[in-house]
C-alpha cells in the first residue's frame, strides 16, 4: 500500500522534471559544445557589447521601478479594500484584477490606440499632442506604465489575503495605544511583510519574463532580444546566451527569497476559521479616497477597456474578427483546459508531497517548480524546442503536447502552492483514519482527499486556466504551424491589420476570460 | 465609581449578544465576570476598550461618557485602559522591549524615562532576563506575563484581561494567578478579568459577575456566589 504511494509521487516527480527541468539542462549544456568540442565561445560574446550592458541595465531598471511602483500603490489599494469602510470597495477590488486576466500587451495595444502617433489625444489635440504622448507611450515610461497595471492585481490579492489572516486581538492590542494609522503602519504592515515580499517577488520575476508588452512597446529588455535572436535568426545559441542572464537573475531573486522570506511567517494560521475582521473607519477621509482610488481604476483599468471597446464597436469587425481566428479562439479554450487540467494534477501531487512532506525531496521540487514559474517563458520556451525538435518526438514538437509541456513547465508552482495552502485544512487523521479502514493510496486519495479539497482544486484550475488562457511568452516561442492561440494570433496579426479588427480581438480575448468566471460565479451563488 | 455601564445592548446580525447589562464598578475592586462560553463575556469587554460600540446604553470611564447609544465618543486609545487578550498577541516582529516600549511611545514619554519604566515592569513580571528576546523565542507563560507587563506599563486606570490563562498549562495558571494578585495589590489597579473557570474567579475576585446568555444573572461576592452556585 505504501508502494502505490511512493511509486506515483516519485513518477510525478519525474514527469515533472522531465517536461520542466531537462529542457532547459540540456540546453545550457548545448550552448557549452560548439563544433562537437567544449567551448564557452557563445558565451564569449555577453557583455562585450554596449548594447548587452543595456539589455541587462534596462531589463533590471524595468524589473526594479515596476515592482516598486506595484508595491507603492498595491499595498495600501489591498489595505483599503480588505480592512476599510471605503464604499464599492468589493467592486473596486474586481475592477483592479481584471488587467490580471488578459495578456498584458493588450493594455499597451488600448494605450496606443490612446496615445499613438494617431491615437484618440492626437486627434483631439493636434499632431504634436499625439507626438509627444506617443514618445512617452514607446519606450521606459510606457512600458512601465503598463507594466505596472497589469500586475497592480498581483500585489493587491496578495495584500488582501494576508491581511485576511492577521488575528485582529494583535491590532486591538495596539488600538489601546494608538490611532489606526499608527497600528496599520507600525503593526499590521509588518505582519503582512512576507505576503508583501511575495507580490513584490513575482512581481520581478514576472516583468522580467515579460515579452508582449516590451516588444510591442519597443523597450528592449532580455525577453525581447531571446525571441527576436531565436525566432527571427534562428540562432539558438545566442538565444542561449541571452537566455543565461535571465536565468541567473531568476535564480539571484529566487536565492534570495529562500534565505530571506522563508524562516518569516508572522501571520497566524487562522485562515478559514472566518474569524472576525477589524475594519478600519475612513471617517472624514472617505470621500478622498473613494475620489483617488476612482481616479486610479479609471486611467488603469477602465479607460485602456473603454478605449479596446469604442474601437471595436462594429459588427463587421466582430464578424471580421472572428473570421480571422474563430480557429485560434477554440484552439486557445481546449490548450488552456487542457493545460489547466494537467496542472491540477501536477498540482495536487507535488502540493500534496510539500504540505505533508511526503517525500524528502520535497523542497528541491518545490525550489524546481518556483525556479520555472520564475523563469522566462521565453527561455523554457527555446529548451522545449530544442529538445524536442528531433525526427523521433515530432509528434510532440509539431503538436499540442509541446504546448502543454510548455504550460506544465512554467505554471506548476501556482497549482503545486495553491493545492499545498490547502491541504492543510484537511487533518491527518481523517486521512489515517481511512488507512485504518485497509483503505489503498489510490481509494483514500479518489474518495477522501479529492472529495475534501474539492474547492482548492477548481480554484487551481480556474486560476492555471486564465494563466494558459494568457500566456504568450511561452507559446510564442513552441506553437507549431497551425496551432497558435488566440493571443498569439493577435499579436502576429497587429502589424498588418485594421485597429478595429485588432480591438475586437482583444474584447472577445477578455470576453472568453471572463465568461467562464461569470459563469463560476453565477453557479455558485444559485448553488449554494 | 470608576466604569458605570448602563443598560448596554449589542447584537450581531440581528442576534442579540448582550441584552440590557448594567455594571458599575469601583475604584481598586477585581472584578471578575463569569460566565460559559458564548456568553458576550469577550464583548462586553471590548466594549469596555472601545473596540466595538453597544447599540444602545451608556458607557461612562472616570464620569466621562466614552460611549452613547451606538456613537463612539472616546476611541480606545484614549480610554486609558490596559489589556491582555486570551489568544497569544505580542507582535512577532518586535522584541519584549519593542513590545512594552509600544505604548509608552505613544505617550510621547522622554526615551530615558522610558527604558527605566520598561526595565522596571520587566523586574515586576520576573522577565527581565529576556528583555530582548522575540515572542517566538519564549513559552505561552512568558508571552503572557510579557503581555501583562506592556498592559501596564503606561499605569491604565483599567486593566482588562480576557482569560489570559486558558492558553496555558494548569501548573503555570497557578503561579500567573498569584502573580497577577501581587501586581494588582501592588499598583492597586482597577481590574475586570473574564473567564469560564470558577476556580479562578474564586481566587481572584473581590467581585464577581456571573453572565448567562447576554445578561448578568448575579452580582456578589466570593462567599456569596459560591452559596448560590
Ligand atoms: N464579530 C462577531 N460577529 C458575529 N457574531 C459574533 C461576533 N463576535 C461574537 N459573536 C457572537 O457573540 C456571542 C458572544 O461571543 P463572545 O462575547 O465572544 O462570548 P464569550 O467571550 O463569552 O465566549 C457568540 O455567540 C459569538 O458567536
Ligand atoms: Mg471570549
Amino acid at each position: 500500500m505504501k508502494m502505490a504511494k511512493r511509486v506515483t509521487l516519485y513518477i510525478t516527480i519525474f514527469l515533472f522534471a522531465g517536461i520542466g527541468l531537462a529542457p532547459v539542462v540540456v540546453m545550457f549544456f548545448k550552448s557549452l559544445f560548439v563544433d562537437g568540442g567544449f567551448s564557452l565561445e557563445n558565451y564569449g560574446v555577453l557583455f562585450q557589447s554596449n548594447r548587452e550592458w543595456t539589455l541587462l541595465f534596462n531589463t533590471l531598471v524595468l524589473a526594479g521601478a515596476t515592482t516598486f511602483i506595484t508595491v507603492l500603490l498595491g499595498v495600501p489599494l489591498g489595505t483599503l479594500f480588505a480592512k476599510t469602510d471605503l464604499p464599492f470597495r468589493r467592486f473596486f477590488a474586481v475592477l483592479f484584477i481584471i488587467p490580471l486576466l488578459i495578456p498584458s500587451y493588450i493594455l499597451a495595444v488600448a494605450w496606443f490606440y490612446c496615445m499613438g502617433r494617431s491615437g484618440i489625444v492626437a486627434s483631439l489635440l493636434g499632431e504634436t499632442a499625439g507626438i509627444v504622448t506617443s514618445n512617452f507611450l514607446f519606450g521606459f515610461a510606457g512600458t512601465l506604465f503598463v507594466m505596472v497595471s497589469a500586475l497592480l492585481p498581483i500585489v493587491i490579492i496578495l495584500t488582501m489575503t494576508y491581511l485576511r489572516m492577521v488575528n485582529q486581538d494583535m491590532e486591538e492590542a495596539g488600538r489601546i495605544y494608538s490611532s489606526w494609522p499608527v497600528v496599520l503602519r507600525k503593526i499590521t504592515l509588518p505582519l503582512i511583510s512576507p505576503g508583501i515580499a511575495l507580490g513584490a517577488l513575482i512581481t520581478f520575476v514576472l516583468t522580467l519574463g515579460e515579452f508582449g508588452v516590451p516588444s510591442f512597446l519597443r523597450f528592449d529588455v532580455y525577453s525581447v532580444e531571446s525571441f527576436t535572436m531565436f525566432s527571427a535568426f534562428y540562432d539558438f545559441s545566442s538565444a542561449t546566451a541571452t537566455a543565461l542572464p535571465l536565468g541567473i537573475i531568476t535564480i539571484v531573486v529566487l536565492i534570495i527569497e529562500r534565505l530571506f522570506l522563508r524562516k518569516k511567517t508572522f501571520v497566524s494560521r487562522t485562515m478559514g476559521l472566518e474569524k472576525k475582521k477589524a475594519v478600519v473607519p475612513l471617517g472624514k477621509y472617505k470621500p478622498y479616497f473613494l475620489i483617488g482610488v476612482s481616479i486610479l481604476v479609471f486611467i488603469l483599468v477602465v479607460v485602456p477597456l473603454c478605449v479596446l471597446l469604442c474601437k471595436s464597436l462594429s459588427l463587421s469587425a466582430y464578424v471580421e474578427a472572428f473570421a480571422r481566428s474563430a480557429g485560434s479562439i477554440m484552439r486557445s479554450l481546449l490548450y488552456a483546459s487542457i493545460g489547466a487540467s494537467c496542472l491540477v494534477i501536477f498540482g495536487f501531487l507535488l502540493g500534496y508531497i510539500l504540505d505533508r512532506k511526503a517525500l524528502r525531496l520535497h523542497y528541491a521540487v518545490d525550489s524546481l517548480a518556483v525556479f520555472l514559474f520564475a523563469l522566462p517563458g521565453a527561455v523554457i520556451g527555446i529548451g522545449l524546442s530544442n529538445l524536442w525538435n528531433t525526427s523521433g518526438t515530432n509528434f510532440i514538437y509539431a503538436s499540442i503536447p509541446i504546448i502543454i509541456f510548455g504550460y506544465i513547465a512554467q505554471y506548476t508552482a501556482l497549482g503545486e502552492r495553491i493545492m499545498a495552502a490547502t491541504f492543510p485544512h484537511v487533518s491527518h487523521s481523517m486521512e489515517e483514519a481511512a488507512q485504518i479502514a485497509g483503505a489503498g493510496w489510490y481509494r483514500r486519495v479518489f474518495k477522501v482527499l479529492v472529495p475534501l479539497v474539492k474547492r482548492g482544486m477548481i480554484a487551481t484550475w480556474l486560476i492555471c486556466f486564465i494563466f494558459c488562457l494568457r500566456d504568450i511568452g511561452i507559446t510564442m516561442m513552441i506553437y507549431p504551424p497551425a496551432h497558435d492561440t488566440l493571443p498569439v494570433r493577435t499579436f502576429t496579426l497587429m502589424a498588418n491589420s485594421p485597429d478595429n479588427i485588432i480591438s475586437a480581438l482583444c474584447v472577445i480575448m477578455v470576453m472568453i476570460t471572463l465568461l467562464p468566471l461569470c459563469g463560476l460565479g453565477l453557479v455558485r451563488k444559485y448553488v449554494t | 465609581m470608576i466604569v458605570k455601564i448602563e443598560n448596554v445592548t449589542k447584537a450581531y446580525n440581528k442576534t442579540p449578544v448582550i441584552r440590557g447589562v448594567s455594571l458599575g464598578i469601583e475604584k481598586g475592586e477585581r472584578i471578575v465576570i463569569l460566565g460559559p462560553s458564548g456568553c458576550g463575556k469577550t464583548t462586553l469587554l471590548r466594549m469596555v476598550a472601545g473596540f466595538i460600540h453597544p447599540d444602545k446604553g451608556k458607557l461612562v470611564i472616570e464620569g466621562k461618557t466614552v460611549a452613547d447609544n451606538g456613537k463612539c465618543i472616546i476611541e480606545p486609545e484614549g480610554r486609558q485602559v490596559g489589556m491582555v487578550f486570551q489568544d497569544l498577541t505580542l507582535w512577532p516582529h518586535m522584541s519584549s522591549y519593542k513590545n512594552i516600549e509600544f505604548g509608552l511611545k505613544a505617550k510621547k514619554i522622554p526615551k530615558t524615562e522610558i527604558r527605566e519604566q520598561i526595565d522596571s515592569i520587566l523586574e515586576k513580571v520576573q522577565m527581565i532576563q529576556f528583555r530582548n528576546a522575540y515572542p517566538g523565542d519564549l513559552s505561552g507563560g512568558q508571552q503572557q506575563r510579557i503581555a501583562l507587563a506592556r498592559a501596564l506599563v503606561t499605569r491604565p486606570k483599567i486593566l482588562l484581561m480576557d482569560e489570559p490563562l486558558s492558553s496555558l498549562d494548569t501548573d503555570l495558571r497557578g503561579v500567573l494567578m498569584r502573580e497577577i494578585l501581587r501586581l494588582q495589590e501592588e499598583l492597586t489597579i482597577t481590574m475586570i478579568y473574564v473567564t469560564h473557570d470558577r476556580e479562578e474567579a474564586f481566587s481572584l475576585a473581590t467581585r464577581i459577575v456571573v453572565m448567562k446568555e447576554g445578561e448578568i444573572q448575579k452580582t456578589g461576592t466570593v462567599s456569596q456566589i459560591k452559596e448560590w452556585l
